[in-house]
């Protein structure tokens, strides 16, 4: 108990560390999805990075679940793909892409689990640099890089033909 | 590709990127000494990079604020069934709800489409017909009664009874602080209809303010059993609610600190939440308000409530103490159900002069009175002996004398103008004050065993060491336990 005290003050805090350009009642409606994953699950946490860790991972399943849920997996299917490259590079309709990008973070996960949490941790969880690079322990020159190659990889798995 | 050729890969393609010369493609190119493989897939990566534009680098967080937004709901005049719907009349947890006539017995009703992921499956399915089944088995006028889940046009539906009035959150947002005598009716309202569902082993596990509704003739309803199950159900899967993707069960700032930690729940979940309603309620401010829901939910498993009292003095106090005790964050010390808290509402407030506080300042009189005593029985014993023993044992009784008398004098002080912080106080200083009091009452018994030839002096003394021994280990922590649980 003491612990989920801690890392739920520790995680208010951040939250409430002046409101982030973007972040929405929607982005506290995940958060309070997140937290009722957390603690329907019994994981428990080490530490802060592991907290970290696995508020992304559960993140992406909830946004992934909902992506869906709501057929974007049809939707996705349907796209054209002439203009796949062009609306990937200008990151339209990315909810539609969720599930998908679910299932090539997946492989990803196989060859390379360390790019996949970066991406975890990016994309799903919203971290910087900085704060990913803190939760994974490496520096962000190095998490810079692999976060590239990271990116470039899967965005082959989605459109394999530039 | 083999592990070491990725790795390869990975270094190849950072060290291209490192380059600022412009063209990262034509250097892998030149890498003449590399596996072409290697090469062909730096460049295969390379060229995606370079076409990757703002691919995955805006999180999703700040641009999946869609799948957040409610469906799109169903046009006046759609046919469901046999139910045509008239309106949309809210957005809950589970869906939009719309007021529609039911053509078959042209009645209106209240007809919630059910999110498709909370009947995904069978067993989901299933879990909602037999929550539907056991709220539409309630039948009181407090409660919002359920006629039937209809599976309608592939999506299903619960229809319940059509309430038209306006929710207590309502009443609350309106920002008219209600008078002490109709928060004591509403109360008992709410109570009474959440004990009749409580006594046939239904647990709401949503109430709140949006939850609850007062018609226009001002009759409570609560609303939304549909979310309750049977708690004699005993499945103990209380995971496969919370962890259920896409759908909050329970609204954070109502629930009970077993809630949020994912423990199995009962009866004293709702009361719990009647608590923070009943106080919001009252007063206007949200007993757990934080800057934000995860801050909120670390208050309600970790701090403590401001009492209503102080908030709003004029509420009667049988609703203070309620609220006081509907809040306990432990399960076993709220009331056991809203049965047990209507009768708590319905008894008269309890007498202020028998309250314990008044017992214990009186105690804490008599002790300090009994250390005066000591003191003296202390410097006669030294004069009539004078012995450097009687000496010592004048001196020890007269310094604990004054630090304890200090101490309790300080309790008082506290107890009478920061009684929020006599709790802390109290554990902190007890073990010291009982530490005195014991080493006084030796003191006093060396003395009468000095004094044994004088057996009525001796017996005095005897006496008063056994009051402070008594004062020490049995009095004062009972008068100081009581005065410090009730605040």
């Amino acid at each position: 108990m003491p612990v989920v005290y801690n890392e739920l003050r520790r995680l208010a805090a951040h939250y409430m560390r002046g409101e982030r350009p973007g972040q929405t009642i929607q982005a506290t409606a995940l958060v309070h999805e997140v937290y009722l994953r957390l603690a329907g699950a019994n994981a428990p946490w080490h530490d802060e990075r592991h907290f970290v860790g696995i508020a992304a991972r559960a993140m992406r399943q909830i946004l992934v679940d909902r992506a869906r849920a709501r057929g974007a997996a049809k939707r996705w299917a349907g796209l054209n793909r002439v203009s796949l490259v062009d609306s990937l590079a200008v990151a339209a309709d990315e909810t539609i892409m969720l599930p998908a990008l679910d299932e090539a973070l997946t492989r990803l996960e196989a060859i390379d689990p360390e790019q996949a949490r970066i991406v975890e941790l990016r994309f799903f969880g919203g971290l910087s640099i900085d704060e990913a690079a803190a939760a994974l322990g490496i520096s962000s020159g190095t998490l810079k890089r692999r976060w590239a190659l990271a990116r470039a990889w899967l965005h082959r798995e989605l459109a394999p033909s530039l | 590709m083999t592990p070491a050729e990725r790795q390869r890969v990975q270094a190849l393609f950072e060290a291209a990127l490192d380059r600022d010369d412009g063209d990262p493609a034509a250097w892998v190119r030149a890498q003449l000494d590399e596996d072409p493989a290697v090469r062909d897939e730096v460049l295969s990566l390379l060229a995606h990079h370079q076409h990757a534009g703002e691919f995955l680098s805006t999180s999703i967080l700040e641009r999946a604020t869609d799948l957040f937004e409610p469906e799109t709901g169903l046009a006046p005049g759609t046919m469901r069934g046999s139910y045509r719907v008239i309106r949309e009349i809210g957005r809950g947890g589970m869906g939009c709800v719309y007021l529609a006539e039911d053509t078959r017995l042209g009645r209106h009703v209240a007809l919630k489409a059910v999110a498709p992921d909370l009947v995904r499956d069978a067993s989901h399915r299933e879990r909602l017909r037999r929550e539907a089944r056991a709220a539409g088995a309630l039948s009181h006028p407090g409660i919002c009664t359920v006629y039937a889940l209809e599976d309608l046009d592939g999506e299903t539906y619960l229809a319940s009874e059509f309430v038209d009035g306006a929710t207590l959150r309502d009443e609350i947002a309106a920002g008219v602080r209600p008078a002490p005598e109709q928060v004591l009716a509403t109360a008992r309202d709410i109570a009474s209809a959440l004990a009749a569902a409580h006594d046939r082993g239904i647990v709401h596990r949503d109430l709140k303010p949006e939850n609850v509704m007062r018609t226009h003739d001002g009759r409570i309803k609560i609303l939304d059993f549909g979310l309750a199950r049977l708690d004699a159900d005993g499945t103990g899967d209380e995971s496969a609610f919370v962890t259920r993707a896409g759908v909050i069960v329970g609204t954070p700032a109502y629930m009970a600190p077993e809630q949020l930690t994912g423990k199995a729940v009962d009866a004293r979940a709702d009361v719990f939440a009647f608590g923070v309603l009943l106080y919001e309620y009252a007063c206007g401010i949200h007993p757990f308000a934080a800057g934000s829901p995860i801050a909120t939910m670390a208050r309600v498993l970790d701090s403590q409530v401001t009492p209503l009292v102080d908030r709003c003095p004029d509420l009667p106090a049988q609703v203070v103490d309620v609220v006081a005790r509907c809040l306990r964050k432990l399960p076993e010390e709220r009331f056991g159900s809203a049965r047990e808290v209507v009768g708590a509402l319905s008894r008269p407030p309890a007498d202020p002069s028998r309250s314990p506080s008044v017992w214990w300042l009186t105690h804490q009189l008599a002790i300090m009175l009994l250390y005066v005593l000591s003191a003296v029985r202390g410097w006669q014993v030294r004069f009539w002996f004078g012995t450097p023993l009687t000496v010592g044992i004048f001196m020890f009784l007269g310094v604990g004398a004054a630090v304890a008398g200090i101490i309790r004098g300080h309790l008082a002080f506290t107890q009478q103008f920061n009684r929020r912080g006599l709790g802390a106080e109290w554990r902190r200083l007890r073990l010291p004050l009982r530490l005195i009091d014991l080493g006084m009452a030796t003191a006093l018994v060396a003395d009468a065993l000095i004094q044994a030839p004088w057996p009525v002096s001796a017996v005095w003394t005897l006496a008063l060491a056994a009051a402070l021994g008594m004062a020490a280990t049995v009095l004062d922590p009972a008068t100081s336990r009581a005065v410090v649980d009730r605040d």
